[in-house]
């Protein structure tokens, strides 16, 4: 197996301390900072551990953009490949690890789908998937899963605040790279209102997980 | 631009929202806050990480982490 879930333990803490803890991790075991560095050191053991940490979450992100399992695998490979060449360039001054390897993973989907000229492949398949969808994906959870489902339903629970169309916008932006001239003929919605949209929704966002961080 | 006004376009920047138009006023706007723009810039790169977060993990394959496991260790032989 290569999830290796004794480094990870739910622990009762309020909501809020469980959001930007992310991921808890028992005494002892290397941060996601201490694993970059040693990322950055070479070691392979680190990379290894990091995977195991966030192969998941960056699966499920490259196939919200992608929707092929086997490319998204592929893809899965290349991106943690890049952060194990790329991760000199990783500074802790800008931003956490999580949110460079998600940006960094991110970038490459939507490359990906670009050059592969799938937007219409992906298209097909959006069309045939529920908003559900991801719940198909669902396995027998490990512990660290646990934990990230609580954080999950947390921020599941501020995006699903939004009006629909707020959401529509920010997933189409998001998840599938789009502009908002695009969104703008893909939604048949004035340019104006889609900018509108992304704005107050991605607003509405940043306050709230904001204010839940600064709650600790 | 007002900085309230950057603030708002951060938050697009970093999803790759702005359009050709709007990058290049933002960009004037990003010197001229200067530090405290990319502060700002910066904490909105946590969207990234929030959306994320959002999704159901997805199953990696094993077979996936032995080749990349493989491909670092021969990487640092040679």
């Amino acid at each position: 197996m290569h999830r290796k879930t004794k480094k990870r333990v739910r622990t009762a803490k309020p909501k809020a301390q469980r959001f930007a803890a992310t991921v808890e991790l028992e005494p002892g075991a290397p941060s996601d900072l201490e694993l970059m560095k040693g990322i950055q050191d070479e070691d392979a053991d680190a990379l290894s551990q990091l995977y195991d940490r966030y192969s998941g979450i960056l699966k499920a992100l490259i196939l919200r953009v992608i929707h092929n399992e086997a490319e998204a695998d592929d893809l899965l490979q290349e991106i943690f490949m890049e952060i194990w060449n790329q991760a000199k360039n990783f500074s802790a001054q800008k931003g956490k690890p999580l949110g460079w390897m998600v940006t960094l993973a991110r970038r490459r989907a939507i490359d990906g789908l670009r050059k592969k000229q799938a937007y219409a492949r992906a298209e097909e398949r959006l069309q045939n998937e529920t908003e559900q969808q991801p719940d198909a994906w669902v396995h027998n959870a490990t512990e660290e899963e646990i934990v990230l489902s609580d954080t999950r339903v947390l921020i599941r629970k501020v995006i699903s605040g939004l009006p629909l169309a707020q959401q529509q916008a920010i997933d189409l932006a998001f998840f599938r790279g789009m502009s908002q001239r695009e969104i703008a003929a893909k939604t048949n919605t004035p340019l104006g209102t889609v900018k509108t949209r992304l704005e107050l929704g991605l607003k509405k966002i940043y306050d709230r997980l904001k204010e839940l961080k600064d709650e600790l | 631009m007002s900085f309230d006004e950057f603030q708002n376009q951060s938050r697009l920047y970093v999803i790759g929202a702005l359009e050709p138009e709007e990058l290049e006023e933002f960009e004037r706007a990003r010197q001229k806050f200067g530090k405290k723009a990319e502060e700002f810039i910066t904490e909105c790169y946590g969207l990234h990480e929030a959306f994320a977060l959002s999704l159901q993990p997805a199953k990696a394959s094993a077979a996936i982490k032995e080749r990349l496991m493989s491909m670092v260790r021969t990487r640092k032989q040679t």
